[in-house]
This record gives structure tokens, C-alpha cells and sequence, in this order.
């Protein structure tokens, strides 16, 4: 009784009081998934069946390419999940095959002549369907690795009682005025302050935050306090990836003197700060790259692709 | 105040009081009663007036004291690295922008100290007179990381794009710092400065091509190339049996201790050069290349080009044998897990076709991770392990804990289980219990204090 009670007290909350940013949200998100995880699948199942083909271009869509491609969608559809895992086996997949198809550029060029995204028929600005990360240039996917998201339960809060109440918690108010909270699953950590904010920090993606903070606020409710979910915002993403070449970071900053700053002396990468979208990167001599300071993936994807064919010129003594 | 340092023109004695039983305050000898000095009517407040410097009209006819003891200090520095004036006049226009600057015309005085530093730093750097942050570190005897942060925001406030410290530059003016000639220490050991820096030059471009300055801190490297330098100009069984740290004490520097690591990395890549040349016989190890040195990097880029060439052909006959075992595999159906060889070798071939003659630019693409994440950790950095050189970080990476797999496929708005949630909560036993605890120990603690 007091489950279902609290169930509809808590979505009712959210259907209040965040309508609007909420299925923005949800627009975005959810259609995400699928088209993600089907090129994704295309991709590698493609040059897993024709070894022997010279390029496979299979990670093309369907009305580029000459296989059939409704198939294979729905039978990998189900095992794939949208961040981790599968997708540094996509990377070696495709950066072959983009290999493959950047030797090739008569057949490259006129398939993406119509922008940035090939699965995507809609241009990126779109709000509907975000930027897909494959593109002909680089095949490589920055992985997610930290989001961090605020949100407002909108009631004050007694922080000695929750530390008390609560097993997961801990508040040192000498140290920092607020609790730090922890739960398993997804593994996250937040800082909830005594005006009722929450900062949730450690979710691997943007459902994942929002998972966590809905159970932060859930504990917040359960210990007594009648905690709302509002204003949820991803403040910031931090995304990694390897792009699998040294690079030369003398070479860069040289080049590209107004963007980037590199002090090995300080720091043993560069930090490139990128114009447009407003996105950091620290790019390491092993060829691994931090992107962050998106609010959104879309920009991150878009950085790491505006970015992969300058380190590409650096490749190169 | 008794009158320190004031004696009383009577009598000589420094037993000075300050009176002021009357309306004006008086400094009178105790032993003779004269007056030393007669106090204004009117004194400033105590702690100075109540109107601070800044709002004054002391700022437009006076210059701030600070501005011009930091002025001075700029100009000491530069006095002390003997730049030229060029420079100095420079470093001390940008200190007069940085300090009225409102990012640090209130920062300590600590602070204004660093950052005549960092002004000098980056006037050295944009009029090509190279020395590095840990000179102005030394220099300034403040933490390297507090001048890093001041000189970041310096150089952002000030809109200056000073080009890097090329490390080969500094290197001759590193090894000044080594006494290591024949003035200091006995002539076996020691070594004209000027062949030192040559050698060490030499040694330093050559780590440079291959990968191990680039991300590093120089000053470690630069250590290694002297040491190294100076063993191999005349490698006698006494100077091979030198270790860096007696080298250091010696030449009277200070060890550092990552140069031990720029040393084994060097060592290897010198190495991998004199595996190449003809006229050695026997087999060349990191404790028999000193002797090599000489040869190596007077030749060095013919030996540079046979080694990529003879790695490219390694690479391609590995190829060809890895090839035949999987063609002959290859004839099973690859429905559902990929075969890994097979793959490997058509994304080699691709990648070959195109880049016929670059030994060195192995495959990116080497497909890397196979389903079994446990296998992709060991073949993650194979892409570093068949370049002939590559950056130490990729040929050895640290060994990180793989990542708990975690929530896949989440949507954000699922169910939450109210178990889940419960498991969060204190049990009403436990709390009371808790907090018990908590008083208890804090007692202990406030009687222990």
C-alpha cells in the first residue's frame, strides 16, 4: 500500500514539475538506443561475413550500401547495449573498414555528401535523434565515463538526521557541509546539501544519472523528508578514447597554438580548448583523448570528429 | 614603545618610554628626564589610516610600493639569468599589466612574487632564450606547481601565446650546471663541458624522434643524456661502473629519480640502433651499448632507417606466417564469433596497400579487442608493441582494474524496487545504536584532548 503510494506520489512529482525539460529529455534519449546499437551491430557483423571482400563498406545504411541490412537489425538489436563492451570491438571493425573506405575516396565521398552522419538522415540539429558518432573519417567512439547531474528535491534538509538515518551516508560538517551519499547500483556517489540540492556524480550515462538521482531522492523520501525531483540537468560529460597512434604534442601546439596549451613540465598531455562545440580535451602522447565539459553527447562526438582528422595529420613525423 | 634602537641624545641611554600621560605624546629618557622627541597633535590612527591605499589619491600620484619593489625584483631576476635587455624590458611591461590586472592586484604578496617570475619565464620564452619552470622554481624557491598555476593564469589573462621550451635548447645551458670538468674533479672522470653538451644534444634529439621526451618533464631527461653522454665519451670500466647517483655527487647535482627510468628507456632505444650496425659481432645489451654510443649517434638516422626497415620486414614475414594458419582455418563458417586472425589479417592487408613504405606507421587499426575483454587487455597495446618505437606509456601500460560491468540498457525512469531502497536505510535498532556509538566516541576523543 505504502509502496504504490509513494510510486504515484513520486511520478506525480516528476509529471509537475518538470514536464517539459522531462520529455525533452525522453525524446531524446529513448530513440537513441536503437539506432545506435544497430549501426553499431551492422558494423561488426558486416566484415565478419565477407573476409574475403575487399572493402566493406557494410556500416554504411541500407540505401548506400548493397547488402541487406533489416535482417541483421533485429536479431542484434536485443544483445547490444548502447555504451561499453561492444563498442571498442566496433572500433577495430570499423576503423578497418574506415580505413578501407578512406583509401577508397570515389566511393566515400558522394555517400556523405550529405553532412556529418550517415545513419542519421536528419542533420544533427535535430533534437529528435542525436548525432551518431560513425562518420567515414574516424570509427571511433569516445566512450562515456562520468556524468555529473544536479537536481532539486525542493525541501530543505536535515543533514545530522540523514547521515544518522541513512547506512550508505557520510557528513563531516567540519570538513564539507554536505552528506555524501553512495548506492551500488548504478555506482554512484551524491553530495546532497541542506537546501535540498543534489549533485550526482559517477554514472557511466545520462539514463544512469537519472536512475541514480531518482533513487537518492527516493532514500531522501523514505527517511521522512517530502523530497521532489526537479530540475534534473546534466552538468557536465567526460568521455575517453584511443585513437591507437603516438602523437606528436610539439607538433600540435605549434599548429595550433591559439586552442591548445602543453607544459610537460605540468601536465604530461595537451589541453586543447575547442571553439565550437565549447569542449575540452586533454590529448596524451599515446594517443588516448578526455573529452569533457559537454552538456550533451551530440558534442562530444561532434569534438572527437572535428578533432581525429587533425591528430591524423600528426601521425606522421 | 620602549625606544628600541633609540638613544636619548642626553645621556646616551636607550631607556626610552613613550609618555603620553599628557595630551601630547612624548618619548622621554627615564634616567635623565629629557625629551627625545615630541609627538605630532595630530598621529595617523593606529594601523594606518581608514581609508586604504587604494581609494586614495595616493594611487595617481605615487605608485603603488609593491608595483615598484616587483618591478625591482623582475629586473633582479633577469640580472641573475643574464638575459638581455630585450627581454627584461618586456618581462617588466608585462608584470606592470599583470599586476593591475584584477585577477592579481589582490593576491598575496607571496603570489606578486611568482608571478614576476612567470612574467620573466614567458619573455624568455617568446624572444627565444629558453629555461625551463623548474630554473624559475629554483629561482624563485617557491613549489613548481603554485609558478605552473600563476604562469597558466598569467598567460590566459594577458592573451600571450608563448611558444614551448624546445628541450634540446636547454640542454646546453642544463649541463653548465654540472661540475664535471677538469677544475672540479680528477681527469679520468672528467669531461670538457662543451662535448658534454654536444653529445648530449645529440642523445636528446635522438630520444626525442623516438618517443620519450614528448609528455615527459625534461629535466629528468636531460640528467640521463649528460650521464649517459659523459659514460660514453670515454667509456672506461670506472666511468661504466659509475652510478647515477655517484654521478650526481660528483657534479654536484641533485639525483633525480625518474632519470633511472630515462636511462633504461634510452638504453633500450640505443639498442635497437646498434643491433644495426654491421661491424658489431657480439650482441649489444643495455650494459654493453655505452660503448656503442659514439658509433650510434654519429650515424644514427642511417641506423634509424635500417631499423624500421628491418622491423617493417619482421613485421611482414610475421604476417605471411600467420597467413597460412589462418587460411587454413579460414574455411570454417565465421557466423557467429569473429575469427580473430582472419579479421587481424585482412585489416593488415588493407592497411598495407596503403602505406607500402611506412615500417613505422604499424597498424592503427590492428583490431585490438576481441569479445573476451580479458583478451583485449593483452592485445589492447599491441598496436604500440609492433611500432619499433613508441611511447614508453604504450608499450608498457599500467595494469588497471577492469570496471565492474554495471547497469546496461537503462531508460532512466524504471521501477525502484522499495528493497533496494530499504537496504539504504538504518534499521531503528541500528540508529539508536549508532548514535550511542558516535557519543561515546566522541567523549573519548574531547578526554583525550
Amino acid at each position: 500500500m505504502d509502496e504504490s503510494a509513494l510510486e504515484r506520489y513520486f511520478d506525480d512529482s516528476i509529471a509537475n514539475d518538470s514536464c517539459l525539460s522531462l520529455e525533452e529529455e525522453l525524446g531524446v534519449q529513448s530513440p537513441a538506443p536503437v539506432p545506435e546499437d544497430s549501426s553499431f551491430l551492422s558494423g561488426k557483423a558486416g566484415p565478419s561475413r565477407e573476409p574475403g571482400e575487399e572493402l566493406d563498406l557494410s556500416f554504411l545504411p541500407d540505401e548506400l550500401s548493397t547488402q541487406e541490412e533489416p535482417g541483421r537489425h533485429d536479431d542484434t538489436a536485443l544483445d547490444t547495449s548502447q555504451d561499453s563492451g561492444i563498442h571498442p570491438d566496433y572500433n577495430s571493425r570499423d576503423s578497418t573498414a574506415a580505413a578501407a573506405a578512406a583509401a577508397d575516396p570515389q566511393q566515400g565521398a558522394p555517400m556523405l555528401g550529405i553532412g556529418a552522419s550517415p545513419f542519421c538522415p536528419m542533420t544533427p540539429m535535430t533534437p529528435m535523434t542525436p548525432m551518431t558518432p560513425v562518420t567515414e573519417r574516424s570509427g571511433i567512439i569516445p566512450q562515456l565515463q562520468n556524468i555529473v547531474s544536479t537536481v532539486n528535491l525542493g525541501c530543505p534538509l536535515d543533514l545530522k538526521f540523514i547521515a544518522l538515518q541513512a547506512r550508505n551516508a557520510e557528513y563531516n560538517p567540519k570538513r564539507f557541509a554536505a552528506v555524501i551519499m553512495r548506492i551500488r547500483e548504478p555506482r554512484t556517489t551524491a553530495l546532497i546539501f541542506s537546501s535540498g540540492k543534489m549533485v550526482c556524480t559517477g554514472a557511466k550515462s545520462e539514463e544512469q544519472s537519472r536512475l541514480a538521482a531518482r533513487k537518492y531522492a527516493r532514500v531522501v523520501q523514505k527517511l521522512g523528508f517530502p523530497a521532489r525531483f526537479l530540475d534534473f540537468k546534466i552538468q557536465n560529460m567526460v568521455a575517453s578514447c584511443d585513437v591507437c597512434f603516438p602523437i606528436r604534442l610539439e607538433g600540435l601546439v605549434l599548429t595550433h597554438q591559439q586552442f591548445s596549451s602543453y607544459e610537460p613540465e605540468l601536465f604530461p598531455g595537451l589541453i586543447y580548448r575547442m571553439v565550437k562545440p565549447r569542449i575540452v580535451l586533454l590529448i596524451f602522447v599515446s594517443g588516448k583523448v578526455v573529452l569533457t565539459g559537454a552538456k550533451e553527447r551530440a558534442e562530444i562526438y561532434e569534438a572527437f570528429e572535428n578533432i581525429y582528422p587533425i591528430l591524423r595529420g600528426f601521425r606522421k613525423q | 614603545m620602549s625606544g628600541a634602537g633609540v638613544s636619548c641624545p642626553g645621556c646616551g641611554s636607550s631607556n626610552i618610554v613613550d609618555d603620553d600621560l599628557y595630551s601630547q605624546a612624548q618619548m622621554v629618557c627615564v634616567d635623565c628626564g629629557s625629551v627625545v622627541s615630541e609627538g605630532v597633535l595630530a598621529h595617523d590612527p593606529n594601523g594606518g589610516s581608514d581609508v586604504s591605499y587604494s581609494w586614495t589619491t595616493a594611487v595617481t600620484r605615487k605608485p603603488c610600493v609593491n608595483l615598484v619593489k616587483g618591478l625591482q625584483r623582475v629586473k633582479a631576476i633577469c640580472r641573475i639569468l643574464r638575459v638581455n635587455k630585450e627581454i627584461e624590458d618586456l618581462s617588466q611591461t608585462y608584470y606592470k599589466q599583470a599586476y593591475q590586472h584584477q585577477t592579481f592586484i589582490k593576491v598575496s604578496l607571496q603570489k606578486k612574487e611568482v608571478l614576476a617570475g612567470c612574467c620573466v619565464l614567458v619573455s624568455c620564452r617568446l624572444l627565444n632564450w629558453p629555461i625551463t619552470m623548474a630554473t624559475m622554481s629554483c629561482l624563485l624557491d617557491a613549489d613548481p606547481m603554485v609558478v605552473g598555476v600563476v604562469y597558466q593564469e598569467m598567460v590566459k589573462v594577458l592573451r600571450i601565446e608563448a611558444p614551448i621550451v624546445n628541450v634540446t635548447d636547454v640542454v646546453e645551458a642544463h649541463s653548465q650546471e654540472y661540475k664535471i670538468s677538469l677544475l672540479h674533479v680528477p681527469e679520468q672522470l672528467a669531461e670538457n663541458s662543451k662535448d658534454l653538451a654536444k653529445r648530449a644534444v645529440a642523445l636528446v634529439e635522438l630520444a626525442a624522434d623516438t618517443w620519450i621526451v614528448t609528455g615527459r618533464k625534461p629535466i629528468p631527461i636531460m640528467m640521463a643524456a649528460i650521464y649517459l653522454a659523459w659514460q660514453s665519451l670515454k667509456p672506461s670500466k670506472q666511468r661504466l661502473k659509475f652510478t647515477l647517483d655517484r654521478f650526481c655527487q660528483i657534479a654536484k647535482v641533485n639525483k633525480h629519480r625518474t632519470a633511472l627510468k630515462r636511462i633504461t628507456e634510452m638504453k633500450e632505444v640505443l639498442c635497437k640502433l646498434g643491433r644495426e650496425i654491421p661491424w658489431v659481432r657480439e650482441e649489444v645489451t643495455p650494459d654493453n651499448v655505452v660503448r656503442q654510443v659514439d658509433d650510434i649517434l654519429k650515424n644514427r638516422y642511417a641506423l634509424l632507417r635500417r631499423a624500421l626497415r628491418t622491423h617493417e620486414d619482421a613485421l611482414q614475414a610475421e604476417d605471411s606466417v600467420t597467413e597460412e594458419v589462418a587460411s587454413s582455418q579460414a574455411s570454417e563458417p565465421v557466423e557467429h564469433t569473429p575469427n580473430a586472425s582472419a579479421v587481424e589479417l585482412y585489416g593488415l592487408n588493407s592497411e598495407r596497400t596503403q602505406q607500402p613504405g611506412d615500417g613505422n606507421e604499424s597498424p592503427c587499426t590492428a583490431p585490438e579487442l576481441q569479445n573476451d575483454s580479458q583478451e583485449s587487455q593483452e592485445s589492447a597495446p599491441n598496436w604500440g608493441k609492433r611500432m619499433l618505437f613508441a611511447p614508453p606509456c604504450v608499450t608498457h601500460p599500467k595494469r588497471r582494474r577492469a570496471g565492474l560491468p554495471g547497469l546496461q540498457d537503462v531508460n532512466g525512469d524504471e521501477e525502484i524496487s522499495d528493497s533496494e531502497i530499504d537496504s539504504y536505510i538504518r534499521t531503528p535498532r541500528e540508529a539508536r545504536e549508532f548514535a550511542l556509538t558516535q557519543k561515546i566516541l566522541s567523549l573519548s576523543e574531547s578526554e583525550k584532548s
